[in-house]
Parts: structure tokens; sequence; C-alpha cells
């Protein structure tokens, strides 16, 4: 069978597994590449970009559409993520792949613990407002928070207070970042969290939800259904800042990004639809199993053992 | 000669109104649709036609030329195809935040404006730092 044909296939498995068990693509298409297909990790990381940034694209319109997405509070920290973004994208060409297969397999072990404690977890419904199954991390976490009320603190956080002073603006502008029923804090080390997130994400070609949704929401106090949403937003000009690295380096092969990102583009689509219809539970049980397989053949190859 | 008056009023025709924030955000979601369907249509032309032209995926990738992009789609050659399908993937969340720049600049959002702009110049650093490396 064509080469080109099962890429497709396998970006459609991917992003159906990835939407249904609430994963980004990165997590499952650069293993499925590197292992499955040969191609180097780096390449495979350029691949798992592009195919993140449209996933993520498709989804975050429909977050703005219904307005659960924080879009100021988004460009703000997507500041930062798109800053960690460039110097990720400048790094991954200077490592050894042998150090990124490494710590690729460091991530899936972490992806499989997350998904393990959101298993142990009694399930919660998702919020009717948030798209189902296009969430990237909301299920592996399950905590469900419509209702924040931190309060509005923190107003001499270092990015926020730069803002105001520079452009002028009268109020205090971390004020304006605060949505319906929730304010904002921890705005600084959000911030400084937020450089590392784009930095994984352009070493590691994931979309960064595994860091940014938890630091949205455990530090900055963010309902669960907002931080998902707004991370999934940001993916886009995080994961397409280090992709316009890879892509000007040589690190995106056009020929296998085709039809793996129509692939998972299409797996996500499917799976968005399926995701309600089906109790993930066994299956993000059974899919811990595979990524700590995978995480193991990761460390091989890292290792030089395969 | 003066301008259409509109309302009956006499007083001259006004600006549009500044988009409110859900205006905008619904502005920003219809690109990010449109630009996402276009560049997933692009990439799948060019799939299809690599596919029928027995390009195998896994070899050394053609480098990335955008003077002959255009060239390339006009003789339906599968490159062209699969390159503005990727530069219309990583320029569409660039272009949503233009709109969010030109959207919060007319609300007269400083910050937030701002803020959009320095979102601006660290994607205009990865183009820099890709350059550099290259």
């Amino acid at each position: 069978m064509d080469v080109g044909l099962l890429m497709l296939g396998g970006g459609v498995v991917a992003g159906i597994f990835g939407s249904l068990l609430g994963l980004g693509g990165g997590v499952l298409i650069v293993p499925l590449l590197t292992i499955g297909f040969g191609l180097p990790v780096r390449d495979a990381v350029g691949v798992s970009l592009i195919c993140v940034i449209m996933t993520s694209g498709a989804s975050a319109s429909v977050y703005l559409e219904r307005q659960v997405a924080n879009l100021r509070l988004g460009m703000l920290l997507e500041l930062f993520t798109a800053t960690g973004a460039v110097i990720g994208g400048a790094i991954a060409f200077l490592l050894d792949p042998r150090i990124l297969e490494g710590l690729f397999a460091v991530l899936l072990v972490y992806t499989a613990w997350t998904m393990l404690s959101a298993a142990r977890r009694r399930p919660v419904p998702a919020p009717a407002d948030v798209p189902d199954g296009a969430d990237p991390v909301a299920d592996s976490t399950n905590v469900v928070d419509g209702s924040g009320s931190a309060p509005v603190a923190e107003a001499g956080a270092v990015a926020a207070t730069a803002v105001e002073a520079v452009s002028g603006d009268h109020g205090p502008f971390v004020a304006r970042l605060a949505g319906p029923g929730y304010g904002i804090r921890r705005l600084r080390p959000a911030a400084v969290l937020s450089v590392f997130a784009g930095i994984a994400s352009a070493l590691l070609g994931i979309g960064g939800g595994l860091i940014k949704v938890p630091v949205m929401h455990l530090v900055m106090g963010i309902p669960l259904r907002v931080a998902t949403a707004t991370s999934n937003l940001m993916i886009g000009i995080t994961g397409s800042t280090s992709a316009i690295v890879y892509l000007l380096r040589g690190g995106i092969n056009p020929f296998a990004t085709a039809p793996t990102a129509v692939g998972v583009f299409l797996g996500a689509s499917v799976g968005s639809r399926l995701a309600h219809r089906i109790d993930v539970r066994v299956l993000r049980l059974l899919f811990v199993l595979v990524l700590l397989y995978t995480a193991f053949e990761m460390a091989r190859k890292a290792m030089g053992a395969a | 000669m003066t301008g259409r008056v509109i309302g009956g009023t006499s007083a001259p025709m006004a600006a549009p109104p500044a988009p409110t924030l859900p205006r905008l955000e619904a502005r920003i979601a219809r690109l990010l649709t449109i630009g996402t369907l276009a560049s997933v249509a692009l990439l799948a032309i060019g799939a299809v036609l690599a596919l029928a032209n027995g390009i195998p995926p896994i070899q050394a990738p053609p480098p990335f030329d955008p003077g002959a992009i255009v060239a390339d789609v006009t003789s339906l050659r599968p490159t062209g195809f699969i390159w503005l399908g990727l530069l219309g993937t990583l320029l569409t969340p660039a272009s949503r935040v233009i709109a969010a720049l030109v959207g919060f600049a007319r609300t007269g959002e400083r910050g937030m404006t701002l803020v959009a702009a320095l979102i601006l110049i660290v994607i205009a650093a990865g183009v820099v730092a890709g350059t550099v490396g290259e």
C-alpha cells in the first residue's frame, strides 16, 4: 500500500483518538511518524506542529463563536508562548535528535500519568458550551469549575503593568482580562510558565495544552472550560511561530505533512462527533498502556537501540 | 457636494462603529474557519497529486521556494499546493492577530493593541530565527 495513504490513515486514527481522549495531536503524531514510518524526529515534530495548528484553528473558532475562550487573556499569554516558541524552534536545530526522542519519551510518560490520574477520578459531565472532544486536556484533568471566583488581583504583574505603562491605558489592564464570573491572578508566574510551554511546543511538536491549561486553571484560577478554550486559541500562534522556524530551516517535509495533516483534520472531525456517544474511560486506560509502550520505544530510539 | 445623509440628519457620514468584543470574536472565528478549511483543501489537493504522481512521502524534502509556488500551482505540481496550504496554515493565526489588532485599535484599547503588535513582532523574530539559521 502507498506510504502516503498509510500516513493519511494513520493521521485519521491519530485524529480520532486524540479527539476522543482529549489529547493534543502531537503526542500521537510524533511517535506514529518516527516509530511507524521511520521519519527523523525533527521532521516528525515539524509535521506535528502543522497538524496541531490546523486542528486548533477549527476548534478555536467554535470556542470564540460561543464566547468561551478569553481572547484578551489568550493574546497576552501567547505573547509569552510565542517567545518560547522562537527560542524552542532555534534550540530544536541545535539539539541532538536523540535528546528530542528522550524528551518525548518523558512527555509520553507524563501524559500517561495524567490520563491515569483522570481515570481514577469520578467523571464529571462536560459543560454544554464546550464542544465535545475538542478539548485537549479537560478530560485528562476532569475538574470542571464553571464559576471560579478568584478576585482580580496581582495588578502589579510585570507584563500587565508594562503594557499599561507603555500604552497609557486607563484603569487596570489586568481587570480587563477578567471574564464573566472569574478574575485573573498570578499573572507573573503564568507568563514565565507560558514561555516554557512555548519551548516545549516547539521542541516536541505539541500544542502545549498539557502545560497551559493547568497553568491557567490551577495557577491563575481560570475556570477549566475557559482555560481549555483559551489554550486552544493560543496553540495557533504558538505553533505557527515555531513552525515558521522549522519551515525556513527545511524542517517541514511537505510530502509527509500533507497526507498526515489532512488525515488528522478528518479524524478530529469524526472524533468530536463520536465523543459524546462513547464511554472513553476504558479506552483511556488501554491507551495509557499504548503510551507507556510508545515511551519505551522512544526511549530505546533515544539510546540508539532501535 | 456633500456626503449622503443617513437617518435624515445633516451630520457628516460617520465612520463605521468600532466592533465590540463579541463581534470581533465572531469575525476572528470566521477568519479562522475560512483559513483552516482553505489550507486543508490545498493540502488535500497536494496530497492527491503527490499520490497520483507516485511521490513517496519519506524522501528528502524539496527546499521551500516561495517564488516557485505560483508556477507549481499553475503546472498542477503537488509541491505548489502543499506549500500554499502550509503557508495558509501558518498565516491564518497571524491574520487573526492582525484582525484583533485592528479591532482593538478601533475600540481604543491601547493595551491590547500593543499586545497584538508585540505578538506580530515575535512572529517576525521567528522569521529572522529561521532565516539566520538556514
